[in-house]
């Protein structure tokens, strides 16, 4: 008996591995439930005051017309977001709706892990009528649809301004520049250097991670060039056109000393607190901060306009997409998911709702066109002429790494001084390229 | 009434005793099932998967054909990662290596200078009256049990370029603070990047206090007959800490750097919350390029993988080293 115990206690152990291994997987999708039939709907989105509001109504709503349905709002900070997402895909117990992050549906809908939407939902064909081209690219994947565009993620395009920092710099408020010299100029008026020789507050702080890659790609566009090669996989990022614009960015900070890019970029100084906190004068960043900053700073005073193309005459751009809801495929109820999912991504009122108390722009044409939109984010105003300038950025393979990991780091060290444009372009286009090759 | 030798060897006896003694055991057994579940199932399957999983191009996005994914659009690989980390031209490779030469710039930093704060304050602390003594074994203390994101938001706000207290700090006593102590790449001390040495201060004051109730409780070991001996020898204060006092500790001392170069190879917090492994990849560590690999790039969960073994090796011969340097064949 007591030479049984320890080979019995082995045995125990190995039996918790294998069933821990054995576990998870969630049974397939079950028949359509009876109409009173309780259903519980899990919802994941990240956490952002402006979006769980927004959502939270909405979903009251559809409680009230759905009364057998229950909808479990679950929010995740950003960084754990993406982890939940990613450990649940394999364990099989995804929430039925996701709100996804741009650039994410077309990397899961290729692993298989989301549904497509149904044609009695919404065809792509009825989608490129409904929304942009641009966000509806990012819910597009081999071209079938997977998700409903719920904003249009710009970076470009618009900027936050001080007034009070403009006031005390004399320059004209608001400003209306014609061209980007204008907004260089002004740049350079608003940026304050301390008695240590030290910059206290930057004329402009374009120098976050988003924005560098963002202008670097549109950068391109505008002078009539694509950063794609002719294969549509590998890249062209040792152009001409895209020194020109790495040299653009650099002369910024080196010339005309608008930013100190060692005390403002991503991880120091980040635009959106830096701006709220009167560290910069004109901050490039998307309007969706609008949102979150009038919730944190709520006695801030400022102004969201429109920036002129950087490097032409003619706005063009590429956009991530922007968040999508997309519905996990190890859902139980696949109908009332796509059902949830149309009433908060393709009904007009109620994008319309989203996008205003989110203050996002809509990824919906008949929505960016209403003025109700304007009367209630009046933010959004000075982008929308814009939007059907944008592209999808297309499929980078992975945007994540080609954003922070190659070209974000290299183009700061270029704007540091620690490389040359052309040194910065090669270095991007060498690591992009054996990024792809990798992926293959 | 007495009992005789002999009697105790009696067949009744020792089977009597036999019995006792298997329902002792069973019950000792039984009693250890639910921690073996638990381990089984959250520290030896994981460990497992993980070796299982370096071996393959896993990615938890692709839905494998094979047991738990594997196989099939993930498929085995045998050594690739390996190969790929350490010769490879691939960014996380290169970033890997770069991440491999830090953590052990930041662990050669990080042990000597807690052994250097924590020993000498150990001896300070073990020397004053008792009442103060418990006090400020809890003042130092304090940091290591305080919450790794609240401590590095702090540090943070010190290290804030141009308004953060140290920068004000240096300019109230007349010196020019750095531009900025944590993302200047160009600022490097003795080989040693400006951001790099601020990790290592907000670590080691975050991190001393383990140590430091590790020391005084081995100082509280020591025969006081020792080191009256030494005194009585001639030995003035220091001679008595460091010809006396550091051998006998000599135990505790291999205690601490085993612990120390162990955690110090895996911190993460500060480094993800502080710098993110900037500027330019000069406080990217292994751990931060495991967790960008597995959650941020390309969810490559297999490189990861690999990553990770790779560590456990490194922690694994560089505690068997220090073993076998710090090991002492006497006792007191």
């Amino acid at each position: 008996m007591t030479k049984r115990f320890p080979l019995i206690l082995s045995l125990l152990a190995i039996a918790s591995i294998v069933l821990t291994a054995c576990g998870g997987g969630a049974p397939a999708a079950t028949q359509a439930p009876a109409s009173n039939e309780k259903i519980e709907i899990r919802f994941w989105g990240h956490q952002a005051p402006a979006f769980n509001e927004a959502n939270q109504a909405k979903f009251d709503e559809f409680m009230k017309e759905n009364p057998n349905v229950t909808i479990k709002y679950e929010t995740f900070p950003w960084d754990v977001f993406i982890q939940t997402i990613q450990t649940s895909l394999p364990a099989g117990n995804t929430a039925d709706v996701i709100l996804i992050p741009g650039g994410y549906t077309c990397r899961y809908a290729a692993g298989g892990q989301l549904l497509e939407v149904p044609a009695d939902v919404m065809t792509l064909e009825q989608a490129q009528e409904v929304f942009f081209a641009a966000p509806l690219g990012g819910q597009t994947c081999d071209g079938k649809l997977y998700g409903f565009p719920a904003e249009y993620n710009l970076e470009y395009g618009g900027a936050y301004v001080n007034p009070a920092l403009f006031e005390a710099a004399g320059v004209a408020y608001p400003p209306k520049w014609e061209d980007w010299d204008a907004v260089v100029a002004d740049a350079k008026a608003l940026t304050q250097v301390g008695s240590d020789g030290v910059m206290t507050v930057a004329g402009m702080h374009y120098t976050n991670s988003d924005q560098l890659f963002t202008y670097f790609l549109a950068g391109i566009l505008e002078q009539g060039a694509d950063y794609f090669a002719e294969d549509g996989k590998h890249f062209n990022f040792n152009s001409p056109e895209a020194v020109a614009t790495i040299q653009k960015l650099m002369d910024m900070a080196q010339k005309d000393q608008v930013v100190d890019p060692i005390i403002f970029n991503a991880d120091s100084e980040w635009v959106g607190d830096s701006f709220a906190q009167g560290h910069n004068g004109i901050g490039v960043l998307g309007s969706w901060y609008a949102g979150d900053a009038k919730l944190a700073y709520p006695d801030l005073k400022f102004d969201y306009v429109s920036l002129p193309p950087m490097m032409g005459s003619d706005y063009k751009f590429a956009s991530v997409g922007g968040w999508g809801y997309v519905v996990g495929k190890s859902t139980q109820h696949p109908d009332i998911a796509w059902k949830l999912a149309a009433f908060l991504g393709a009904n007009q009122e109620n994008v319309l709702f989203f996008n205003s108390r989110s203050a996002t722009i809509p990824a919906m044409k008949s929505v960016a066109a209403d003025p109700k939109l304007v009367e209630s984010a009046p933010f959004l105003a000075p982008v929308l002429p814009i939007l059907e300038f944008g592209q999808y950025q297309g499929n980078l393979t992975d945007p994540d790494q080609l954003a922070y990991e190659i070209v974000y780091p290299t183009i700061l060290d270029a704007i540091q001084g620690n490389l040359t444009a052309e040194e910065a372009a090669n270095s991007i286009h060498e690591a992009a390229n054996q990024m792809v090759d990798a992926a293959e | 009434m007495a009992i005789s030798i002999s009697s105790l060897f009696k067949k009744e006896v020792v089977e009597e005793g036999g019995k006792l003694m298997a329902k002792q055991r069973r019950f000792a057994y039984a009693s250890l099932i639910p921690i073996l579940l638990y381990m089984g199932l959250f520290t030896l399957f994981p460990i497992v998967w993980a070796v299982v999983m370096s071996f393959f191009d896993y990615t938890p996005i692709r839905e494998g054909s094979g047991f738990l994914g594997l196989g099939g659009a993930n498929p085995f690989i045998r050594m690739d990662n390996f190969i790929e980390l350490f010769t490879g031209t691939s960014k996380p490779a290169e970033v890997f290596r770069l991440a491999v030469r830090n953590t052990f710039l930041f662990t050669t930093l990080v042990l000597p200078l807690n052994l250097a704060v924590t020993l000498p304050l150990a001896v300070i602390l073990e020397s004053i009256n008792e009442r103060f003594k418990t006090l400020f074994r809890a003042i130092y203390f304090l940091p290591a049990i305080s919450s790794s994101v609240a401590l590095v938001t702090i540090w943070a706000y010190m290290y804030a370029p141009g308004w953060g207290l140290l920068s004000m700090m240096f300019k109230a006593v007349g010196l020019v603070p750095p531009k900025s102590w944590l993302q200047d790449p160009n600022t490097i001390y003795f080989g040693v990047p400006l951001a790099m040495i601020a990790v290592v201060v907000a670590h080691v004051w975050q991190d001393f206090g383990y140590n430091l109730v590790i020391f005084v409780a081995a100082l509280q070991s020591i025969p006081k007959t020792l080191r009256e001996a030494a005194r009585v020898d001639g030995a003035n204060t220091w001679q008595e800490f460091w010809l006396v006092v550091v051998p006998l500790l000599r135990r505790t001392i291999l205690l601490a750097s085993v612990l120390t170069v162990i955690s110090s190879l895996q911190v993460f917090v500060i480094f993800q919350l502080l710098t993110r492994g900037g500027p330019k990849n000069q406080t990217q560590t292994m751990l931060l390029s495991i967790y960008e690999n597995a959650f941020r790039f390309a969810n490559n969960l297999g490189l990861s993988a690999a990553m990770s073994m790779i560590l456990f090796m490194i922690i694994l011969v560089l505690t068997i080293v220090q073993f076998r340097i710090l090991r002492t064949e006497w006792e007191y």
